[in-house]
């Protein structure tokens, strides 16, 4: 059977140690001011009046409608049979269309490469049957990943065992894979993932497209033009390094 | 550069095109994108690494690591799956430990005060290894030589602090210390110690998966994190474990509490009192395990009596019912139950009390040898290399691989006095008089920085550290300070930079723990262990490894002979054949264990015995210890009023967050990533009172007249007659480019007074003012 990458986070086990979040910089060597993972702290009042904080460690979510797929116009984001969406280094232009498609807020551009940089569950270390760094140095071991599909997999028996969520909402539901569980209590506002303004969902090959709006058009193909320049070039790397490969 | 093998053939063709082109590509595709989904990508692929295992030097639990390194350099920390410190997890410290060694900040090479510039202006001139030794050596050997070896004392803070205390040893001083002790964890050592003679601290001997009830007396176990101790009450919480927590502030361990009180400062003691009282009136204790492994349980229910439900409530906040219930709930669990001691228990002026009913209640409860209370550790029998006789008696420090063993030297306490014209420690830990039952291995740092401060009672004329930063890990700028400027010669060995060190006239450069071996890890746990730290890259910089360092000055100041070996690696390889083992095994695995036994850790569970032999030499637990009662140090068992802030006035807590340890990270660029400054916690009423929002810079100065300015986090995650901040920030040493200036420091907010009974510092009195600048 295909497999399904899924990742879990048992919110009652994590305690916002940051462990993730740095194991991730260490493995993926990622700039300082910028992670691929993050662990959110939501503090509030309950009705009760007494304090109350829920940890929610995230990262992209590896949706089933990716809208950064739909956003990106050069193929670098990509979506693999197993579940990761993952990003090709070698073809992505930076032009960061996918950014604000994020409604996780999981994308941003290494300023060191000029490319995207995101979660990718780990594909590297997941593909030599390595679990993800963020879960294999996990303190509470509130992450938790696998193949869903496999019903002895960890995280096929846990997703039976106990009602899980995920963070959905009327406005932004596109099939993320990353689950939570939280004991039945209500997710905060705050994590919840928000369209972003300037982002304009499955519009990208309307506008790149001359039936789309001129003034908008414009401006993105203004947009675009910055990032084609470094396309170009790094299209031209890639075709070389594969024709010294052929040979 | 590898490919997947269905190739699309028009892809190339896209990448291929021109900029028109592409735009045109772009366009002519489906609008679902589909194509791209299917496009043929590089899938990256993991760099090879090398894997050698080392333990952590982060904190001081010292959890087991396999370091992945790449061209000579550590690229990632990982956990040692095999360690039961940690079980294969690294928290955000651990996995930071790699800008420990790329530290641009780093101690690089050695240095000397600079000609004609005063101690802590921070001057330093370059010089050699050789000018570097050669200098600290004729200078301890002219105090030793004009004062005696006495006139020398050692303060080690760090994993790899144990070749500088026998290097002190063998220069024949008894005044080595330790924070550990006096500014941390000593009156809950001590407690376990004379009551049941278990060192029940350091890498504690819990059954946490198995615990049922856990009763957390301010054990911020989430942000005062170790990992093993952390997964394993992670573990028992989600096994279905109770968790009641009491602290001041809500803190993440409060959020994972069924049940959080926030209990007014400083008043732990009187819940747990009242507790006790509930317990044995109730008849709630485990009368089998009374009856068979305690002593002076009458005695103690006369001496409880008075400290009712109803007593404690005005004191502590904490409703009587409130009180009753628990104990009832936690009898019903018991031994499966828990009382659990804050790790730092050097808060309130009678800590030696609060320590002693913690232990109290949970061998009322009989959790000793129980699954789910405290279990039995097995050890690894790894013998020391033979040296000669140290000169002065009290110095042999007892080898449990970690430095928080509080077992007794094999010394009666009487035998501490002068009978050979030899001098009792300067911080009088163990001696009569003075701080008799304070841990005379560990020392009383406090006192030891009194001492060199006053020059009382004898001269201490050179200082030695390795590691560790006295000004922001204790509480007395003024005597650090004074002792820091008054003694004859200073040196410091460090990996980084900081207050203290400041300080030196040699500074000597320490190579991290990724660059070098170090001696064994010895622990018990379930199962015993011994670990071993190899260096995971070449050292960066002109630095060398403690044992080194220690041997070289050995030779220096004809020592020699404490330092036998030729390398750190001899040294290791003599020690680990004696036990049956060989380096070259050990570097294959990293860990030699003895397994886990449940006959042993759990002898109650399996028809066996408990040992017990307390320090007074009973068999059985003393719950009055015949010892201290005695020196009239039992009456630490009766509580004492506490300080109290007027109106205007807060509780000046500090604390530790999960990606922080104590005051050597803020410098780290890793972990300062994650918080640069502390922060003062106030609650929203005060502040609104003083007009204090979020964010707001506010000052805050405490009685003596110190103060700082930090930003507000205004919270209801606090008490209002309490603020509180993250302890390590607010360092002022220029070196440290990432930490200097950012927060306060909470060590100099903090108050100096001291424990009566054991000497231990008494920081929670500090009574503060806020207002907003």
């Amino acid at each position: 059977m295909t497999k399904k990458y899924v990742m879990l986070a048992d919110t009652l086990r994590c305690i916002d140690c940051k462990a993730c979040v740095v194991a991730c910089r260490a493995e993926w060597e990622t700039p300082m001011g910028y992670s691929r993972d993050w662990v959110k702290q939501a503090e509030f009042v309950k009705e009760d009046g007494s304090p109350r904080v829920m940890l929610f460690p995230g990262r992209c979510q590896h949706c089933d409608d990716a809208p950064c797929i739909e956003a990106c116009p050069s193929g670098a984001a990509y979506k693999r049979e197993d579940g990761m969406v993952l990003q090709d280094d070698a073809i992505c232009s930076g032009c960061e269309l996918c950014v604000p498609a994020c409604p996780y807020d999981a994308r941003w551009l290494n300023p060191e490469t000029n490319t995207i940089s995101k979660c990718t569950f780990c594909q590297p270390r997941v593909d030599q049957g390595l679990e993800p760094a963020c879960v294999q140095t996990c303190v509470g071991r509130a992450l938790i990943f696998g193949d869903m599909n496999d019903s002895e997999s960890e995280v096929a028996k846990l997703l039976k065992e106990k009602e899980w969520v995920k963070l959905t909402t009327d406005e932004v539901n596109i099939g993320p894979n990353h689950y939570y569980y939280t004991n039945g209590e209500a997710l905060p506002d705050e994590i919840m993932p928000k369209l972003h303004e300037h982002h304009l969902p499955g519009k990208v090959m309307e506008i790149v497209n001359p039936i789309g709006t001129i003034a908008i058009g414009g401006m993105l193909l203004t947009f675009l033009g910055a990032g084609l320049f470094k396309l170009i070039g790094r299209r031209n790397e890639v075709c070389t390094s594969e024709n010294k490969e052929e040979k | 550069m590898s490919h997947d093998k269905n190739f699309d053939p028009s892809r190339r063709a896209f990448l291929g095109a021109s900029v028109a082109g592409s735009a045109l590509t772009i366009a002519g595709l489906p609008s679902q994108a589909l194509a791209r989904v299917n496009a043929p990508h590089d899938h990256e692929k993991l760099k090879p690494t090398t894997e050698v295992f080392g333990f952590c030097d982060m904190c001081y639990w010292r959890c087991g690591l396999k370091i992945r390194s790449r061209d000579g350099r550590a690229v990632k920390i990982d956990g040692n799956p095999e360690h039961p410190n940690n079980w294969g997890v690294v928290c955000g410290k651990g996995n930071a430990g790699l800008m420990v060694a790329y530290a641009p900040n780093r101690l690089k090479y050695p240095m000397k005060r600079a000609e004609g510039s005063k101690r802590g202006e921070n001057k330093w001139e370059k010089i050699s290894w050789d000018e570097a030794l050669q200098t600290t050596a004729d200078e301890l050997l002219k105090v030793k030589k004009k004062y005696g070896p006495q006139a020398l004392a050692l303060i080690g803070h760090g994993s790899w602090e144990k070749p500088y205390h026998r290097l002190a040893h063998a220069f024949g001083t008894p005044n080595t210390t330790s924070p550990v002790f006096g500014l941390c964890c000593g009156p809950r050592g001590l407690s376990n110690m004379m009551i049941m003679g278990r060192n029940l601290t350091g890498n504690e001997t819990l059954d946490l998966e198995n615990c049922k009830y856990f009763l957390m007396m301010g054990r911020n176990v989430t942000e005062s994190l170790h990992n093993g101790e952390t997964l394993g009450w992670v573990n028992g919480v989600a096994n279905g474990a109770k968790v009641v927590y009491f602290d001041p502030r809500y803190s993440i361990t409060a959020s994972k509490a069924d049940e959080y009180y926030a209990i007014r400062p400083l008043t732990d003691h009187a819940f747990l009192l009242a507790m006790i009282n509930v317990v044995i009136n109730e008849e709630l204790y485990d009368k089998k395990f009374v009856a068979e492994y305690v002593v002076g349980f009458d005695e103690l229910k006369q001496r409880v009596q008075k400290y009712t439900p109803e007593w404690a409530e005005p004191i502590t906040e904490v409703p009587a019912k409130d009180i009753i219930r628990l104990a009832k709930e936690m009898a019903a669990k018991a031994p499966s139950v828990f009382v659990y001691a804050p790790r730092r228990l050097t808060r309130t002026s009678n800590d030696f009390g609060t320590g002693m009913s913690i232990t109290i209640l949970n061998t009322l409860f009989g959790v000793w040898g129980r699954k789910g209370g405290v279990f039995t550790p097995q050890k690894y029998k790894v013998p020391e290399i033979d040296l000669p006789e140290f000169e002065h008696a009290t110095a042999h420090r007892v080898d449990s691989g970690g430095d928080f063993n509080y077992e007794q030297p094999e010394v009666p306490l009487e035998h501490i006095q002068d009978e050979d014209g030899k001098y009792h420690r300067a911080d009088g830990a163990g001696v009569i008089g003075r701080w008799p039952i304070a841990n005379a291995q560990y020392g009383l740092t406090n006192e030891m920085w009194r001492a060199m401060a006053e020059q009382k009672p004898y001269p201490i004329r050179a200082l030695m550290t390795a590691g560790g930063n006295g000004f922001l890990n204790s509480t007395n700028y003024d005597i650090i300070r004074k002792a820091l400027e008054t003694v004859d010669f200073y040196v410091a060995s460090d990996v980084i930079p900081n207050e203290m060190n400041m300080y030196a006239d040699i500074l000597l450069p320490e190579a991290s723990y990724l660059e070098r071996y170090d001696d064994l890890q010895v622990g018990g746990a379930r199962e015993g262990y011994v670990a071993v730290r190899m260096p995971a890259m070449k050292p960066l910089h002109d630095t060398r490894d403690a044992w080194t360092i220690c041997k070289q000055l050995a030779k220096r100041m004809e020592l020699g002979a404490y330092f036998p070996h030729e390398s750190i690696k001899e040294l290791l390889d003599d020690r680990l054949k004696k036990a049956g083992s060989s380096l070259a095994e050990i570097e294959k695995v990293g860990i030699l264990k003895v397994p886990a036994d449940p006959v042993k850790n759990f002898p109650l569970d399996h028809g066996g015995k408990l040992k017990i032999k307390t320090p007074g030499g009973s068999t059985k637990a003393e719950l009055i210890p015949g010892m201290l009662k005695q020196m009239g140090y039992d009456k630490a068992l009766d509580y004492v009023e506490q300080v109290r802030p007027k109106e205007d006035e807060f509780h000046m807590t500090f604390g530790r967050i999960g990606f922080h340890t104590h005051a050597r990270t803020q410098d780290n660029i890793w972990t300062a990533d994650l918080m640069r400054e502390n922060v003062l916690w106030i609650h929203p009423e005060p502040a609104a009172k003083r007009g204090i929002n979020e964010g707001d810079l506010v000052k805050v100065s405490d009685r003596k007249g110190r103060s700082g300015e930090i930003k507000a986090k205004v919270t209801p995650r606090i008490r209002k007659d309490t603020i509180f901040m993250v302890h390590g920030f607010g360092h002022w040493d220029k070196r440290m480019t990432t930490a200097n200036g950012q927060g306060v420091a909470d060590s100099n907010l903090a108050s100096y007074a001291v424990d009566p009974h054991v000497g231990s510092m008494s920081m929670g009195l500090s009574l503060v003012k806020v207002e907003k600048v």
